[in-house]
């Protein structure tokens, strides 16, 4: 029997659904090795076991929390999708500002009040945090990025369906850069996350003429003292460097950098 | 064996011809400063004196990033069947100067030893060389005179010099003689004039020096096992790898299996470039790790370069002062400074 594969949507553009959806020429392929099953909608009490549950989007209320516990506990296999299920992504920007400060920038002083007086706007403070999957439930496999690389998602499946160890990188941006033989963009008076920042997306930015903004997030052994030091010796300001840091990295880098920094 | 003496304009012409019939690499401009070994085309400038490195060395054309080993096939308990894939396509890389000349030649030889590379020996074995003499430091980082790169010649099929507005050309080897049939070029009655012009132009000294002799160095690293020098010097370091990845004296690689979609029985083995700077190259099965730090990595690679290659392979060294690593890392940690702060050590503490 072929395993049983799903999709789920949390806070997310569904761009990575939509990297799975771009990888047409072998999707056919995938289809003859997977079932898949796609839920938008909550689950009835009876919904099936999966295989495997892929994960899109970042976890924002408790509803949201409670139905991630649900599929984590009906799957054998969790696959965290893109920045915002790994990692935060930009909305977890949010967690370094006052709710209230969010609430009043979204809805303006009066409804702040509001949500602050009104019992009825209370749930709303549950929302009020922006999390990663694994900050709630343990998962199996991650596919970085934003959006996820089409050519990892289809390793994964591979690897799920054979019972292999898939291979993702655990190192820096800058070794595919160098693979790519671009030029380095600091030799261009720019400045880049690349050192700190995990690979696997064959450095798409730099390659495409841009630098490494690190979608997908910081590396275990980053030397972010190191790397703090060289955007400063490039003219970085302190909240110009904050803000490069929180960009992608929000939830990860939390206790790593910036905790003191402030988002303007 | 023969030389001649041309214009300028006719060895950029000539270039041009090659290509029509050949596949031609030759430096040209990538991004606001870098170079790239690239297939010269119609309009492509053919330029031998305004030279930086390029980005990752010409030898790099022999060992691609990312290349496919062989196709294989399971069928029941039977052993898989393998179809090796090798690389036979004729190219010529042009405009190689003295220190990746000297890379190619120590790539060689460690692709040669043992069972020997297919591979990489295919490739090389269809390639021809037109090497260039540099009589400027290319920049501030190259220290190739130091490590005895500058006047490496021995596996160069044609060998060019500029003078002026001419370029000696000294045939080396019968494939590099075949590439100047028919071109009719004058032949030049006085090579040996003609070089001491040029050696009178070559700058003096030719970049960085060390401050003991090359000689001397395996010895004084082979001393310093326990320096601070090790844990200062990777203070910065990102361990990033882009110091191995852009040396033409890094070999190293890891491989993978994939298997086709269509038939799990079926797929490929791929190998992609490794290198010693990063963390998880030193890694076992279990999860040890020789060298979990950077000072543990960067010493290894520094002694690879300067004592374990060196001797074992007894060449002078197995870095070729091109100075790529330096000048490509972002955090500007450069290992003739390293060397030199490794000698420093040693003299002070003698
Ligand atoms: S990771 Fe990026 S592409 Fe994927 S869902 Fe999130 S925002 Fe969209
Ligand atoms: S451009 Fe960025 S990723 Fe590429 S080598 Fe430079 S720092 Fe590394
Ligand atoms: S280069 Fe950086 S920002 Fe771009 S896809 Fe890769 S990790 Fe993300
Ligand atoms: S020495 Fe420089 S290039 Fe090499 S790993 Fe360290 S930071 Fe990267
Ligand atoms: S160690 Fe550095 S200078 Fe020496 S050959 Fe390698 S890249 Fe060039």
């Amino acid at each position: 029997m072929k395993p049983k594969v799903a999709f789920f949507d949390f806070a997310s553009c569904e761009g990575c659904q939509l990297a799975v959806l771009n990888c047409e020429d072998i999707l056919l392929d995938i289809l003859g090795l997977v079932d898949i099953v796609e839920f938008r909608e909550a689950m009835s009490e009876t919904a099936p076991r999966f295989d495997v549950a892929f994960i899109e989007g970042s976890i924002n209320r408790e509803q949201d929390a409670e139905r991630l516990r649900d599929i984590r506990a009906r799957s054998t296999y969790l696959v965290a999708m893109g920045a915002c299920a790994c990692i935060g992504n930009v909305q977890a920007r949010s967690n370094f500002i006052a709710p209230a400060e969010n609430f009043q920038r979204v809805y303006g002083v009066e409804d702040r009040n509001m949500v602050q007086t009104d019992p009825e706007f209370w749930p709303l403070w549950a929302h009020t945090r922006v999390r990663a999957v694994k900050e709630i439930v343990p998962v199996d496999f991650e596919l970085r990025g934003c959006p996820l690389v089409p050519e990892e998602f289809v390793h994964l499946v591979k690897a799920l369906v054979t019972g292999a160890t898939p291979r993702f990188s655990t190192q820096a941006v800058c070794v595919e850069c160098k693979m790519n033989e671009n030029e380095c963009v600091y030799d261009q008076g720019e400045t880049c996350m690349g050192q700190i920042t995990r690979g696997g997306c064959k450095a798409i930015c730099i390659t495409n003429g841009y630098r490494c903004d690190g979608c997908r997030g910081i590396l275990p052994h980053a030397n972010l003292a190191a790397h703090h030091g060289l955007l400063q010796s490039k003219g970085l300001s302190e909240p110009q460097i904050t803000n490069r840091y929180r960009l992608f990295c929000s939830a990860e880098s939390l206790g790593r950098v910036g905790r003191t920094g402030h988002d303007k | 064996m023969s030389a001649f003496f041309v214009h300028k304009e006719a060895v950029t012409q000539w270039i041009r011809h090659l290509a029509r019939s050949n596949t031609v690499y030759f430096p040209q401009r990538a991004g606001q400063s870098g170079f790239r070994f690239k297939p010269v085309k119609e309009t492509t400038e053919i330029q031998f004196d305004r030279y930086q490195p390029t980005l990752a060395p010409p030898g790099k054309k022999l060992a691609p990033a990312e290349e496919p080993l062989f196709r294989y096939r399971k069928q029941g308990d039977a052993a898989p069947e393998l179809v090796p894939i090798l690389d036979q396509s004729p190219r010529i890389l042009a405009g190689v100067r003295p220190c990746d000349l000297k890379g190619i030649h120590l790539m060689d030889r460690a692709n040669r030893e043992g069972h020997g590379d297919p591979h990489y020996l295919t490739r090389r074995t269809h390639t021809i060389l037109i090497a260039h003499d540099c009589l400027q430091p290319c920049d501030d980082s190259c220290f190739c005179d130091a490590v005895g790169s500058l006047g490496w010649r021995d596996n160069a099929d044609l060998f060019l010099t500029s003078l002026e507005d001419h370029i000696l050309i000294e045939v080396r080897t019968g494939p590099g003689e075949t590439l100047i049939q028919g071109m009719n070029f004058p032949v030049c009655t006085d090579v040996a004039a003609v070089k001491s012009r040029a050696e009178a132009q070559r700058a003096q000294p030719f970049g960085r020096q060390f401050h003991a002799d090359l000689a001397r160095i395996p010895a004084i690293i082979a001393s310093q096992w326990q320096a601070p020098v090790w844990e200062k010097q990777v203070e910065r370091c990102f361990s990033c790898g882009s110091c191995n990845l852009v040396c033409p004296t890094c070999y190293c690689f890891d491989v993978h299996d994939d298997f086709d979609l269509t038939d799990p029985n079926a797929g490929q083995r791929t190998r992609t470039w490794d290198g010693c700077m990063l963390p998880q190259f030193a890694e076992v099965a279990g999860g040890h790790n020789f060298r979990p730090n950077p000072a543990a990595r960067q010493r290894h690679r520094v002694k690879r370069k300067f004592e374990y290659l060196t001797e074992r392979f007894a060449e002078g060294s197995f870095c070729t002062g091109c100075g790529r690593c330096g000048r490509q890392c972002t955090t500007d940690i450069d290992i003739f400074n390293i060397v030199n702060d490794l000698i420093d050590h040693a003299e002070a503490n003698s």
